[in-house]
C-alpha cells in the first residue's frame, strides 16, 4: 500500500501525465496532445553557465570549472522549460537546492523516462545498494532512495561505490550535446529569470498587458550563423606558405530575423449618453428605463471603440561578434607525438587565438524589415600549425525594445565550424 | 639409551634461536594489522596504482608557463584514462591562463599515503603533494589530494580528483569503521 501511495506521489510530482487533459496545467502549454512541443514556445537556444556546483576542486585552491549546459524554451505565459545536458542534470541532482532543481514545478522525461530513471541509468551499478539498505532499511527500492536524493533529504555521494562513471557521464554529454532527456518547468521563469538555471540570457519580456485588449505576443525566429574558410582550397601552414604568405581567409556570417511583436492598441471614442440624473441636476433626456418624463442627463463618455492590432518587426542587432580558432586535441597529439618522432623538436606554435577581433573585423546592420545581419572576415590568417582547427563564432545581440520598453533580452548565440590546415611532408620515392 | 652430549654454548645458542623465531612469528602475526592501519600499498596491484597516482599528480602540478598548454595536457593525458583526459582538458584553459598570467614555474613531488577505497577496478588514493613554490591564488606548498584511479588495459590510470562531497563521504565512512576499534583499545 505504502508503495502504491509513493508511486502515486511520484507520478503527481514528476510525471504530470494528465497535463494534456487539463488546460490549467502549465505543462499543457509545453506539449501538444500528440506529445510534440507546442509551436508557440519561444526557443531561447542553448545557454552555458559556470556554477559552483559543477566545479571540481583541486589541491592548492585550484579548480576545474565545468560548463553547465541548458537548452531552454519560453512559454507564452512566461514559464520557462529547461533541458539540461546529461552531465548538467546529474550535477543538478547531486545539488538539488543550489542548482535550482528543487524549485522546478516538475520534471517530465522524454525517451529516457523520469528524473529517477535517469539517475538510475547514469549511476548504474555504482550505487552500493547493500550499503543503502544497511543504513536505510526504509528504502525498499533504489527509486525511493533517488527520490530522497532529489528532495535534498539524502546525500547520494555516501553510497557510490565507483568513481569513473562521472567522467563517463561527462564524456556522454560532450560527445552528444543533444542528449537531453528531462524537461524541467519553471513557473514564471520570465519574471524570476535570475534564479532559474541559465539565468536571464535571451528571456523574452514583453510589456504588461492592457486590461481591455488582448495580450501582446512575441515570436522569436531562430538566427542563422556560420563560420567557415572561404579561401584557399587547401591552406598550408605558414612555414610552407612562403611564396605569397597566403594564409587562410575565414568568414563569419550572422542573419537574425526580426522579433515579431504583436500588440493591441485600445481605440476610444467620445459618445454622448443619457445617464440617470443625480439629485440637484435638471434632467434633459430620457434614459429609456420606463419613465414617461425625462429622468436623465446628457453626458460625454469615453468608450472603447476597438482594439487595433499592431505588428512590429523589431530588430535584434548584433552587439558583439567574436571568432576564435583552436587546434583540436587529436592534432596537438599528432604534432607532439607522430610529427615529433620524425621531425626533431616539432612543437605547437599557436593553438588558440582570436580571429575576430585579432586578424579581422566585422560590421553589421539592420534593414527596414527588422532583419539584422553581420559579416566578419579574417583574411590571410597565418595558421602556424597543421591539423584541424575548431572555429567558434560567438555573438551577443542587443535585445529588442519597443518605445523604450525592453521586449526581449540580449541573446548569446554561437556556431561552430572546422578548418583543415595542411602540412607538406617530404617522402622518399624509390 | 644413547646419551647426546650438548655443550653449554650450544644450549645458549638453541635458546637464542628459539627466542628469535618466537619474536619473528609474533611480528609476522601482527604485521597485517600494522599494514591495515597505515594502509601502505600491500599488493603489487596497489603498488602499481600508487605509482600511477604519483605520476599523475606530479604531471598535473609540474607547471612551466613558458611551455605550451598542450604539452602540459599531454603529460597529464599520457597517464590518464581517456575520460579523465577529456575532463581535465575541458576545464584546463582557464587554469592554464592563470598560470601564464602569474608566470608560474612549479615542480611537484607527490607521495601516496594510503588507499582509502577500492572496488577492484577502481581505487581512491590519498596523496601528499609538495610544490617548489605556491600556485596563483594560494600560499601553500604542501597539500593533500584524493584521486580516483581506474584499472585499464594499459594498467592503472588517473581518472580525476575527487570532489569535496566524495571525499567527505569516504572520510565519514572511514570514521564509522574505525570508531569501534578505537573504543575497544581503551
Amino acid at each position: 500500500m505504502k508503495r502504491v501511495i509513493l508511486i502515486f506521489v511520484l507520478l503527481t510530482l514528476l510525471i504530470p501525465s494528465a497535463v494534456y487533459a487539463q488546460s490549467t496545467d502549465p505543462w499543457s502549454e509545453v506539449f501538444q496532445q500528440d506529445g510534440n512541443l507546442n509551436p508557440d514556445l519561444i526557443d531561447l537556444g542553448v545557454t552555458t553557465d559556470n556554477p559552483d556546483w559543477m566545479s571540481i576542486d583541486l589541491p592548492f585552491g585550484q579548480s576545474i570549472d565545468l560548463d553547465a549546459n541548458y537548452h531552454r524554451f519560453q512559454t507564452p505565459s512566461g514559464n520557462v522549460v529547461v533541458l539540461p545536458s546529461a552531465s548538467t542534470l546529474f550535477f543538478m541532482a547531486m545539488s538539488p537546492q543550489a542548482s535550482g532543481l528543487t524549485s522546478a514545478y516538475g520534471a517530465l522525461g522524454n525517451g529516457a523516462g523520469t528524473l529517477i530513471a535517469f539517475l538510475g541509468l547514469a549511476v548504474g551499478k555504482n550505487l552500493d545498494w547493500d550499503k543503502v539498505q544497511a543504513d536505510h532499511p526504509e528504502y525498499k527500492s533504489p527509486d525511493q532512495f533517488w527520490n530522497a536524493v532529489l528532495n535534498g533529504n539524502q546525500n547520494a555521494w555516501t553510497y557510490f561505490s565507483g568513481w569513473g562513471f562521472i567522467t563517463n557521464l561527462l564524456q556522454m554529454s560532450w560527445n552528444d550535446g543533444a542528449f537531453r532527456s528531462i524537461y524541467l518547468l519553471y513557473l514564471n521563469g520570465k519574471l524570476n529569470c535570475a534564479s532559474i538555471p541559465g539565468g536571464c540570457s535571451g528571456i523574452v519580456k514583453p510589456p504588461a498587458p492592457s486590461n481591455v485588449c488582448p495580450d501582446s505576443s512575441v515570436t522569436i525566429q531562430q538566427p542563422v550563423l556560420s563560420i567557415q574558410k572561404i579561401a584557399p582550397n587547401n591552406p598550408l601552414v605558414v612555414g610552407q606558405d612562403t611564396g605569397n604568405r597566403r594564409g587562410a581567409d575565414i568568414q563569419a556570417k550572422v542573419t537574425i530575423p526580426p522579433v515579431i511583436f504583436i500588440w493591441y492598441e485600445p481605440i476610444y471614442e467620445t459618445r454622448t449618453v443619457c445617464r440617470i440624473a443625480k439629485t440637484g441636476e435638471t434632467p434633459n433626456c430620457n434614459t429609456g428605463s420606463g419613465s414617461k418624463v425625462n429622468d436623465g442627463i446628457f453626458v460625454s463618455v469615453t468608450v472603447l471603440k476597438e482594439c487595433r492590432k499592431h505588428l512590429e518587426h523589431l530588430p535584434d542587432a548584433v552587439a558583439s561578434l567574436q571568432a576564435t580558432a583552436s587546434l583540436d586535441a587529436v592534432s596537438k597529439n599528432w604534432i607532439i607525438g607522430n610529427l615529433g618522432q620524425s621531425h626533431y623538436e616539432a612543437y605547437i606554435h599557436l593553438d588558440n587565438f582570436a580571429l575576430i577581433s585579432g586578424y579581422g573585423s566585422w560590421k553589421g546592420s539592420c534593414d527596414g524589415g527588422g532583419t539584422c545581419t553581420a559579416t566578419g572576415q579574417a583574411l590571410r590568417v597565418p595558421f602556424a600549425d597543421p591539423g584541424t582547427f575548431n572555429l567558434r563564432l560567438n555573438v551577443v545581440t542587443t535585445g529588442t525594445r519597443f518605445r523604450g520598453v525592453l521586449i526581449t533580452q540580449p541573446r548569446h548565440i554561437g556556431a561552430d565550424g572546422k578548418l583543415q590546415v595542411y602540412l607538406a611532408l617530404p617522402a622518399l620515392v624509390q | 639409551m644413547k646419551e647426546i652430549p650438548i655443550s653449554k654454548r650450544h644450549l645458549i645458542l638453541a635458546i637464542f634461536l628459539a627466542v628469535v623465531i618466537a619474536i619473528g612469528i609474533l611480528l609476522v602475526q601482527h604485521w597485517p594489522l600494522r599494514v591495515e592501519q597505515t594502509s601502505t600499498p600491500t599488493t603489487s596491484e596497489d603498488s602499481l596504482a600508487s605509482s600511477a597516482a604519483v605520476s599523475a599528480v606530479e604531471a598535473v602540478f609540474q607547471i612551466d608557463y613558458r611551455e605550451d598548454e598542450a604539452a602540459w595536457l599531454k603529460r597529464i593525458c599520457d597517464v590518464s584514462t581517456p575520460t579523465g583526459c577529456l575532463l581535465f582538458t575541458a576545464g584546463a584553459d582557464r587554469l592554464w591562463k592563470k598560470y601564464v598570467d602569474d608566470k608560474s614555474v612549479v615542480t611537484a613531488k607527490a607521495q601516496a599515503i594510503e588507499k582509502v577505497a577500492d572496488n577492484g577496478s577502481e581505487q581512491v588514493c590519498q596523496m601528499t603533494i609538495n610544490l617548489s613554490s605556491p600556485l596563483p591564488g594560494s600560499n601553500k606548498t604542501q597539500d593533500i589530494a584524493y584521486i580516483a584511479l581506474e584499472k585499464t588495459d594499459n594498467g592503472w590510470m588517473f581518472d580525476r580528483f575527487l570532489m569535496e562531497s566524495e571525499i567527505n563521504a569516504i572520510l565519514s565512512h572511514q570514521k564509522i569503521i574505525s570508531t569501534p576499534a578505537n573504543e575497544g583499545k581503551k
